[in-house]
This record gives C-alpha cells, structure tokens and sequence, in this order.
C-alpha cells in the first residue's frame, strides 16, 4: 500500500504537458479528466448507470448510482509545438484525478474528487555553447481542487436529482529559470567573473482563493428511461496567487525576495448535456460548457521580455460522443462485455485565440466479476493559435482509468 | 497487472515521441525567444569611481587566543607576543624542592619544523642568532585541595583567557637568553630565572603556576609548537639539588597555552594592519553614489521603493572594491605576498552576520600573475570582491543602509615550490591611503529589465 501511494503522489507531481499558459493558469483538464469521459469526447456528463460516479460538472448524477465507486486517472500526454518550421516536444505523466463516490441509498450520493483542474509544466534544459546560450527552464503548477459532492434524488419526482459540490482550491505555482552568462557585451579581460555562476530568476507561491473557502457548482439532472439531461452552474471566484520573486545563486544564497500577488477572476460557468439512449446499450451524448471571461490574467512574468498579461477569451466546449455499454452479465463473451467509446470535442480555451479540436477512442475492459474496470482511452488533436508568442500543438495522449466497483450495506440477493 | 501497466507508461511515452514527434535542435531556443525569455544572461560591466569611506575604523586585535597547537613568542612588525603556560604543581615534588639545597628551572620549547625545516623557506630568515631579553613573570595560587587540583584539567579557555586579559602580578624577573637557530635546531632550552623556582619552593600542597615570557625587544618571533603534539610539547623541568652531585628532577606538561598580542604602533592615525593577528580595518561607504550609478545605468529609480522595496531587478554576479596599495608601506618577515581576507555584512534571520567573501580565482596561472586580493604582490592596486556584501546591499538599499565591509591580512601562499602552503607571516601593512585615495567599485550585473538592458553608459569603463 504504501508503495502504491508513494507512485500516486510520484505520478501526481507530474502534470500536462501542453506548453500554452504556462505564465497563467496552463492547461485546464476538462471533467476531471477521467479516463472514460476522455474516451467519449469529453462527453456524457448527463449519462447515469449503477457506477458512473462523480463528475465534477455535474453533481448531480451520482444521485442514481448504487454503487461504490473508486476511480482512479492517468494521462500520458505527449504534445509537440510548432512554429514556423521549429518544434519540439514535452512529455508527460500526470494524474488528473481521484474520485470516490458513496451511494447511501435513500440518504442520497456522497462523494469526493482529488482534481488537478489546471496545471502548468515544463522542464528543458538548453546550451549552445557557440552562442553564449545556457538555459534550464521549469514550470511547475498546479490548481488543485478537493471537490466533496453531494447528490439526492428527490422524493417525489425520482427521475430528479439535485447536487451541489464545492471545490477547495490548493496549490502552487514556480517558475525557475536558470541562466547562464553570456560574456558577449564584456571585455574579454573581465569574463573570469561570469565562471560558474549560474544565476535562477525564481518565481513562486501558493494558490488559494481570494476571500472564500471554495467555489460552488450546483445541478440538477434528469433521467428518463431513453434521454438524461442535466444542467449546472458553477458560481465565479477569485483565485488569488500570492508570489515571491527573487534571484538564486544556489539553493541557499539568493536575494530577499520581493512579494506580488496575482488575482485571476474566473468566471461563472454554465454546462450543460444530454445523453440519448437506444437499442439498450448503445448511447449517443452531447454536453457544452460555457464560461465568459472578462478580465484578462496576471502574468507571474516579473522579468525578461515575458509578458506580463494573458489575454482571455470566452471560452466553451463542445463534446460529442457514443458509447457502446459492455453487457454486465459475467458469463458473455469477453468481447460483449467491453464498453465501447468514440468522441470528439471542440474547446475555445480561456486563452485568448487558442482553441483545440481533438477526437478520441477508448474502451473499457471489466476486470473480474464485480464490475472493476480498466478504462483505456486514446486521443489525439491540435491545439491552434493565432499568435506568436503560443505555438501551436498536436498532441497525442493515453488515458487509463481504474475502476473499482464495491457494493456495501447489501445483503446476497439483493 | 498493476506492475504491467507502470512499465507500460515510460514503453508508450518513449514509442510515442521517438516514433511520432521528434524535436528539432532550435526548437526550444526559438520558443524561449517567442516567449521573451532569455536564453541567458547578459553580463554587464559598471564602474563607480570616486568612492571614498565614510568611516574607517581600525580594529586592534589584543585578545588572549589559544597556543594550543602552536604558539610564538618575540616581537617584529610593531608587534609583540607572549606566551603564558598553565601547569599543575603536584604536592610530592614541591615537598623535595623545598628541603632541597638549591634548584633551579628550565622550559624546553620545540620549535616548528614545519616552518623553520621548510625547503622553501627564504634564505634570509635563517640562521637566527641573537640574545634575547626575556621577561618572566608568573602567578602562583594558594594550596589546592585534590578536587581543585584535578579541575585545573577541565577548565575552559575562555575562562583563563579572561583572566589573562587583565594579567596583574608582582612576580617577575628579567633574564637575557642566547638564541641560535640553524636548520638543524629544533630546541629551545630556556633557563628560567632563579627568582621563579626559589618562588615556588616556598610553597607546599598543591598549587597553580602561570607562567608568561614575554620578549617586547626581541627582533624575532619564535614559532614552537603547543601542548596538542604528541611529541613536541612544551615541557618545564624544576630540578631539586640536593648537593654537587645529588640531584632530582620533575618534568610539568602544560595543561593549557596561550598567545598575548600587544600593539606597539605608534601612530595613532594609521591604518596599520598585522598579518598573523586579526587586526581589522572597518570600511563604510556611502550609498548614494553607487545608487547614482546605478540609477544613471539602468536609467531607474535607485534605491527600490515599491512593494516590500527588496529590488529584485538585477543581481550582482561578482564585485570588486578596487583600492590603491603601495607596497613600501609594508614590512614583512618572509617577503611573500599576503592576502586580505574581507568580510561583509549582510542580513540573515533578522540580524546582521559578518561573512567571509568567497574568493572566484581570477586566473590558474596564480604563481606568475598572483592574485589581485594580495599585498607585496603586483601592481599598486588591490582588488577586493566584495559580491555577496554588494548583492545583499543593493537588494536592501530601500532602508537607506551604507556599505559596509572588512579587511584583514589572511596569510601568506602563493610561494614558488609548494603551492599548498598557507601560513601566517607576522607582516605590517599601512593601509592609510584607503582614507585619501578614492577607491573604485566594479560591478558585474545581471538584470532582468524588460528588452535589451543598457542605455549606453557613460561610466561604463572610464
């Protein structure tokens, strides 16, 4: 076990790798980034059964689970960025999520989300001793957020349910950049100076919100024999980053460092979505997710030629998806009981000018007899942009979920 | 199933990106442009001339220290020391010395080999010959009990040297001693006035002796080694005569050693410093012209004001306080250069630590160019780095502080023929210019300003 939680928190210290927003908040991981919504297209949010768990859009839906769920998420996400004929490549390993849900029967749904909502990663190490150019450079952030959620259905319309979640947000956020010199503009005579000293411009601080212990989003969803719907809101905060800047000449000598904070205003957001379902187990399903930014976002920047804004933009999702449900019955073929799943998205980030189009496919295999499942999905896409200083990406990325299924306080038979 | 899948991450990730994407060897340095982060630092050069100390104070080291693992007695360079030994005299040899006939008392003390046997050592040093004026004084105590006599062992230096910093006693006696050293000695013998020994017959019991000899006249100082050696400890021999022939002796070992520094310079203006103690000169500077400089080269605001008012806009990558020297001002015992050690002030943990400057070595080749930080070395200048002190000033300039530093004369090395040699040459060094001749600081900096740095600066290599 406790090899187990030391890999978790090894993996978990990874993150995404896209290379856009790295000054803001970086890439978002939309839905939690659960292994099976990613195989759908992100989509299926409004979608119920015996075992779907949290979703952290709509809180709602666990109301009509009746099982134990523990989830478990992985990503492997390699990106490339490309601009006028350069590119280069990231990889990376990170854990988006862990969920639990809790049915408690009549007593409604509880649940809990561990959920890296935005994350900022890079590390490349750089030298062209020809050019006087020595460069490490290090992102590291993450916005956590601990989502404790609360579904029930409602006593006398049982297709309805409400829920409300409420996310703790945690974290942090560095940026190191380690720079060695370039002598160039120096009399020869005085480049002794410069020999081993590598100098850190070092940026970093913790993120919480401003003024409040968390943010709400509250839902209510529908379940109809064939159609499920839902609608949330999740209500606008302030996310505060308070950060401390100093120059490093080793881990022990540096500056005293001086003291900034950042203030990124995220807006309200709105989803949205539908599942249809037909011929039993095949599900067709569509949710969107809106959000109005009107401010744009502080930069860490503080130095260089680094930006000090990011422009934001509206920004929605747009996911489609099919998902074909594996039969539950232990004793049919192996290949009847996979779940099938296709989707594609279409996301304007928060950023301005930035928007990203991916498609994906993925499976989930049962493992055993109880309903513990590995979820495998495969997705691919490019993220675009429209301007110089944010290249643009293809991206390619595996998922895989663990789902593990328990029913308690049920006797044999029931 | 778990192990398979933690081994089939890193086998995908590595499939993936060398199979799918590669990068190109500009690719990131090219991002890093477009980003506007650097792909290194740009070193800047700014000299501030003019510089002259606010305040200079002259630090007289006279404190006790330890001789322990060596110590030296004698005089030169405006210099004297003494040396003070501290025996326990055991009840059963004083009771023979006081029936005895007559006694008498000698010191044997060992003299360094490692600095008089040196190959290396300059030829003018040796052979020493002279008659040295010897002052013996000392302080015996009153009768021990076994308990008080046992403790003599465990008591702390820092005791006794508060004690000797106020060395009072009427028990003194003068006595001339013949000194010679060749190569080959490695012994002093030092007979000790009668005055001592008849002194301490008279006493029974168990008792304390300190015993100080002091040569303020001597031309030398005589470097011998301290009670910590194994072999070559100090010994004092008292010896019981019975008549012509009969004769007894006891041989005491110190229990504890120090060194007396007194200053015997004359001027009271000079900034004399003393190599082999730490006398130390305090420099203060003003901060406004160096923020003047600052401000003319960056074209900013110098000090900091906003925020918190720490500036992190710019660091300093090295610094050196550049001082004109004149090597006649000196006189030292070796003729090997010196260097001067500096210390700064900066702020940690809420109070103010003086820390030693790390010293960058400015060139490899030390034996024919030297190092610019050395006295009888070089040219007339004298640079000192001063990087933390400056960095840490500059950062904290907001609260309108000056700069402050120190410097002493560290030992003497760089000598041809052994290049880990680092020993203390008890050298003078008159620093006085320092209060007349401005001195210069030339900073290495790093900043982080938006764009390319400089405005083309003016004071930039004058």
């Amino acid at each position: 076990m406790k090899k187990f939680i030391s890999a978790l928190l090894c993996v978990s210290s990874f993150s995404f790798a896209s290379m856009i927003g790295l000054e803001a908040l970086g890439q978002e991981q939309i839905a939690g980034g659960s292994a099976a919504m990613a195989g759908r297209g992100f989509a299926g949010n409004a979608k119920t059964g015996d075992a779907e768990g949290v979703s952290v859009v709509n809180p709602a839906r666990q109301a009509f689970d009746s099982k134990v769920v523990l989830n478990l998420n992985f990503l492997l996400d390699v990106s490339s960025a490309d601009h006028k004929n350069s590119h280069f490549t990231q990889t990376a390993i990170s854990m988006p999520s862990m969920n639990l849900s809790f049915p408690m029967g009549d007593f409604g749904t509880f649940g809990v989300s561990l959920w890296q909502h935005y994350s900022a990663s890079m590390r490349e190490d750089f030298e062209n001793v020809e050019l006087n150019q020595k460069a490490e450079i290090e992102y590291q952030s993450s916005v956590y957020e601990l989502v404790p959620t609360y579904a029930i259905r409602l006593p006398f319309f049982r297709p309805i349910s409400i829920g409300a979640s409420a996310h703790f947000v945690m974290g942090s956020f560095s940026r190191n950049l380690t720079l060695g010199p370039d002598n160039s503009k120096i009399d020869s005579a005085d480049a002794w100076a410069t020999i081993d000293t590598d100098v850190s411009d070092y940026v970093s601080g913790d993120w919480e919100i401003k003024n409040h212990p968390a943010y709400y989003t509250f839902a209510a969803q529908y379940r109809g024999r064939m159609a499920s719907y839902f609608f949330s809101f999740t209500t606008p905060y302030t996310l505060k980053n308070e950060l401390e800047q100093n120059f490093r000449f080793s881990e022990l000598d540096t500056l005293a460092p001086t003291h900034f904070t950042r203030e990124v205003r995220v807006p309200a957001m709105l989803a949205t979505g539908v599942n249809y379902r037909f011929n039993k187990r095949h599900n067709v399903m569509a949710d969107v997710a809106w959000r109005a930014w009107k401010k744009n976002i502080d930069n860490a920047a503080g130095s260089w030629d680094l930006s000090k804004v990011t422009k934001t933009q509206n920004d929605f999702s747009v996911s489609l998806g099919y998902q074909h449900d594996g039969s539950d019955i232990f004793y049919d073929s192996y290949w009847d009981r996979i779940t099938y799943r296709a989707g594609a998205w279409f996301k304007n980030w928060y950023i301005e000018d930035v928007s990203e189009l991916g498609g994906s496919i993925g499976a989930g295999f049962p493992l055993g007899r109880k309903g513990t499942m590995l979820d495998l999905s495969i997705q691919g896409g490019v993220r675009l942009t429209d301007d110089d200083r944010n290249w643009s990406e293809s991206f390619i990325g595996i998922r895989l979920g663990l789902l593990g299924v328990g029913s308690w306080g049920k006797t044999r038979g029931q | 199933m778990k192990n398979k899948k933690f081994i089939l991450f890193p086998l995908l990730a590595f499939v993936l990106s060398s199979c799918l994407f590669d990068s190109d060897d500009d690719g990131l340095s090219s991002w890093l442009s477009d980003q506007g982060m650097p792909s290194s630092y740009k070193v800047e050069t700014l000299t501030v001339s003019d510089l002259k100390p606010t305040s200079v104070e002259l630090r007289k080291d006279t404190l006790p220290r330890t001789a322990w693992a060596g110590g030296v007695f004698g005089a030169n360079a405006g210099l004297s020391h003494d040396i003070v030994f501290d025996f326990a005299l055991d009840e059963s040899f004083l009771a023979n010395l006081k029936v005895a006939d007559s006694a008498k008392s000698l010191l044997f003390l060992y003299l360094q080999d490692s600095y008089y046997k040196f190959d290396y050592l300059p030829s003018h040093v040796l052979p020493i010959k002279e008659d040295v004026k010897l002052n013996v004084s000392w302080k015996i105590s009153e009768k021990l009990n076994y308990a008080e006599y046992n403790a003599l062992a465990t008591l702390s230096d820092s005791a006794w040297f508060d004690e000797l910093g106020s060395w009072k006693t009427n028990k003194k006696a003068d006595t001339t001693i013949s000194i010679s050293i060749t190569k080959k000695d490695s012994l002093l013998t030092l007979n000790l006035p009668n005055a001592l020994v008849n002194d301490v017959r008279k006493n029974t019991g168990n008792r304390r002796l300190q015993l100080r000899l002091s040569a303020p006249e001597a031309s030398h100082v005589f470097r011998v080694y301290g009670g910590s050696s194994s072999i070559y400890f100090p010994r004092f021999r008292m010896v019981a005569m019975e008549n012509d022939t009969t004769f007894s002796y006891a041989t005491y070992v110190p229990t504890r050693m120090a060194s007396i520094v007194s200053n015997h310079e004359e001027c009271s203006d000079c900034l004399v410093l003393h190599g082999g103690v730490s006398d130390s000169l305090l420099l203060e500077f003003s901060a406004k012209p160096i923020m003047k400089a600052l401000s003319d080269f960056y074209g900013d605001e110098f000090p900091y004001s906003k925020d918190d008012g720490f500036d992190v806009r710019q660091a300093v990558v090295m610094a050196q306080m550049i001082f004109l020297k004149d090597d006649a001002k000196g006189e030292s015992e070796l003729d090997w250069p010196i260097g001067v050690k500096v210390c700064s002030f900066a702020d940690s943990a809420d109070t103010v630590v003086r820390r030693v400057e790390k010293y960058l070595l400015a060139n490899t080749d030390s034996l024919d160019k030297g190092y610019p930080n050395m006295v009888f070395f070089g040219d007339d200048s004298l640079k000192l780095q001063v990087t933390a002190g400056i960095r840490d000033f500059i950062n904290r300039a907001h609260d309108g502080r000056s700069f402050k530093m120190t410097m002493n004369l560290d030992r003497a090395y760089l000598i041809k023929g052994d290049s880990a040699y680092y020993k203390y040459d008890y050298a003078r060094y008159d620093f006085s210019t320092i209060k007349s001749k401005p001195a210069t600081l030339k900073l290495w900096l790093v900043s982080k300003r938006d764009g390319q740095v400089s405005k083309e600066n003016v004071r930039e290599e004058e």
